[in-house]
């Protein structure tokens, strides 16, 4: 069967119909002229309408590809314009509520307080000095893409700074006395969880990139030795020597720090009525 | 010559007018394609032979491209699909091959 499809490539009919014809004639003389030219015209006009639409076909998946970009874009810029809206209005209650407790001494001081609570849990943003540790992946090297073997610039795997590392710096940072912390400007709440997601390391499912910088605010004088002499700090140092990670402290004199986009408490709540005598 | 101009006739139309293919017919514009392509060169192969049927011609072409798409739609509701127009497209090529080749030996004597 496959030997006459190879030498076969002649359609037989026409052997068959030359051979009723009693033997080959010189073609069109007796040939039917305007079904042939009909038949080549449907050919060709499928040939003309298959390129045409292989060539209409190739940009419309780049197309979709391109509004699904503009679709991501254009959410986050909505939710970044929401989160903005959300921490006016939180600026607004906590103005509220400042104004309605400062009319008595026991309403200040409770307003204090408050304000004490929620600078600590994220609510608020806040500002005072800190350290700046800065966090980065080694520097990418030539590769071959393990898939098409074709050279790629790489980030080596051992040179990528993975969510524990950020964990443990973070930390750290907390033992070395920080009072609010900041991965990329995102404000860590208490309930924050910082996690890799494929490629990317999600902070409070907002996804961070290296260069990570780590904004901590605290007593420099306190932060910055307790947090250089660390185990982490240690570690990093051998990071730094072994992978080429990037490792950078730096003291800085005013940070300030976005309120937390995420702290609600879903199964917490308060066990006894807010009251600055219960607190204290 | 009077089909050469037709040829680039439909071609130019198809070109031109950019016509919308119906999703439903878009599985089987590559096997018409390729049954298109092996009528045209299964054509002049025969003229050159001299024993070129205008009737053979058109109901080869026609035939050809109803039972690939055939064999294409039940493939499609079989799950094989894919694969049966790999099929239908391999075998295709192979005849434009032989006939192309017939029509090198024919002008080029090679």
């Amino acid at each position: 069967m496959l030997a006459s499809l190879l030498e076969d490539t002649l359609d037989p009919a026409y052997a068959e119909a030359a051979a009723r014809r009693g033997g080959p004639d010189d073609g069109s003389r007796s040939q039917r002229l305007p079904q042939v030219i009909v038949g080549v015209l449907v050919m060709g006009l499928i040939l003309g309408i298959a390129y045409t639409d292989t060539r209409a076909e190739a940009p419309s998946s780049e197309r979709a590809r391109l509004a699904l970009l503009a679709d991501v874009q254009r959410d986050s810029a909505r939710s970044a314009q929401l989160q903005d809206r959300l921490e006016d209005l939180r600026m607004e209650v906590a103005e509220a509520v400042d104004a309605a407790l400062a009319s008595t001494e026991d309403g200040r001081e409770q307003s204090e307080l408050v304000r004490q609570l929620e600078a600590a849990t994220g609510v608020l943003a806040v500002e005072g000095p800190g350290l700046v540790v800065t966090v980065s992946d080694a520097a990418p090297e030539e590769a071959l893409d393990p898939v098409t073997g074709d050279a790629v610039e790489a980030v080596p795997e051992a040179g990528l700074v993975l969510d524990i590392d950020l964990q443990a710096v973070v930390n750290a940072l907390w033992a070395a006395g920080a009072e609010a912390i900041a991965i990329d400007g995102q404000r860590l709440a208490p309930t924050s969880s910082i996690r890799t997601a494929g490629e990317a390391i999600l902070v409070d499912f907002r996804p961070v990139s290296s260069p990570y910088l780590v904004e901590s605010i605290g007593d420099p004088d306190v932060l910055v030795p307790r947090f250089a002499g660390s185990e982490t700090a240690a570690r990093y140092d051998a990071y730094r020597q072994l992978y080429g990670i990037g490792f950078e402290l730096l003291r800085s004199e005013r940070i300030s720090l976005a309120a937390a986009t995420d702290y609600d408490l879903r199964y917490a709540h308060g066990s006894a009525p807010p009251s600055v005598g219960e607190n204290k | 010559m009077i089909p050469a101009f037709a040829l680039a006739l439909g071609i130019a139309l198809g070109l031109f007018l950019d016509p919308t293919v119906p999703l439903w017919l878009q599985p089987y514009l590559p096997i018409a394609v390729v049954a298109a392509l092996d009528s045209v060169f299964g054509g002049v192969r025969a003229r050159l032979d001299g024993i070129f049927d205008a009737k053979v011609f058109v109901v080869s072409f026609v035939s050809n491209v109803l039972v690939a798409a055939l064999i294409v739609f039940l493939g499609d509701k079989l799950g094989v699909g894919g694969q049966l127009s790999t099929a239908v497209v391999v075998v295709l090529g192979i005849r434009i091959f032989g006939n192309a080749a017939a029509i090198r030996r024919h002008v080029f004597h090679a």
